[in-house]
């Protein structure tokens, strides 16, 4: 028997109020962006240390496969 | 305490409290998904808020509006002292957080296959394990949406190599993007990546 159709919420409200958001956020003066960057970094560091790991990871492998001898 | 040090211990809480609302299955399995999780990826764009993409208990009945779908999920939070809303979604530890119902067969194998991450907060804090949406399904998210800023992201990923390609061109080809991924290859002036894997 053929499974029925997942029906999925619709999400466009949702979308809608983010995209609200990110308006407001471009209203804001020069200032309060560069705080909000900052708070940005300071918060988002965590994953910045997690992708320079997995990056020098790769860089490694590529290296040893480039020159096993090293 | 200093404001770094609020700023990451906010980051860590607020992390905390969804890794609880999964625990007391008040959401089903999530992930980290949109900026933040292109951020484990790529270098950042702005946002101001975590995208949670929440799986959701579908069935054959009509849609429901994606806010509707959210109302136990603010019930609870509101019981437990989180009830400052802003467009970017509700205040959780003075991160805006929006929870996302899956909302498409692509998104709910985004969610099925989203990576494990132990995320060390600080050394003083210690970590939280989180689950973030691999990069093959941010990009092919980002192509189905298709916003400038999503093909921008797209390009991002492809030039700081930061998605594997074999994968990708599979997600694209399951889930009928490639005239998108086409149209973007044409656009950003770019060779495309699927059809140069599939010949060499």
């Amino acid at each position: 028997m053929k499974q029925p159709e997942t029906i999925y919420p619709d999400i466009s409200d949702i979308l809608q109020r983010k995209a609200e958001g990110r308006r407001d956020i471009s209203r804001r003066s020069f200032g309060e962006k560069i705080a909000m960057m900052e708070a940005l970094r300071e918060r988002l560091a965590p994953f910045k240390r997690l992708r320079e790991q997995r990056r020098a990871a790769r860089q490694a492998a590529q290296g040893s496969k480039v020159d096993p001898e090293k | 305490m200093s404001t770094v040090g609020q700023h990451l211990m906010g980051m860590k809480q607020t992390l905390d409290v969804v890794n609880r609302m999964e625990a007391d299955r008040i959401i089903g399995r999530y992930a980290i998904a949109g900026a933040v999780a292109a951020y484990n990826y790529i270098e950042p764009t702005v946002t101001e808020d975590v995208d949670i993409l929440i799986a959701f208990d579908s069935g054959p009945r009509q849609p429901q509006s994606g806010l509707v779908t959210l109302g136990p999920i603010l019930s609870y939070l509101k019981d437990k002292g989180y009830s400052e809303f802003r467009k970017e979604g509700i205040l959780i530890e003075g991160w805006a957080v929006q929870f996302i119902p899956v909302a498409s067969d692509l998104d709910a194998e985004a969610l099925a296959k989203a990576d494990d991450v132990d995320l060390e907060i600080d050394p003083n804090e210690g970590s939280v394990n989180v689950r973030v949406l691999r990069p093959e399904y941010i990009v092919a998210t980002a192509l189905r949406v298709g916003r400038p800023k999503d093909r921008l992201r797209v390009i991002q990923f492809l030039q700081e190599e930061a998605v594997d390609i074999e994968a990708l061109c599979d997600v694209i080809g399951r889930h009928g993007l490639a005239d998108a991924w086409l149209t973007l290859c044409g656009g950003a002036g770019i060779a495309d990546p699927c059809w140069i894997k599939s010949t060499t």
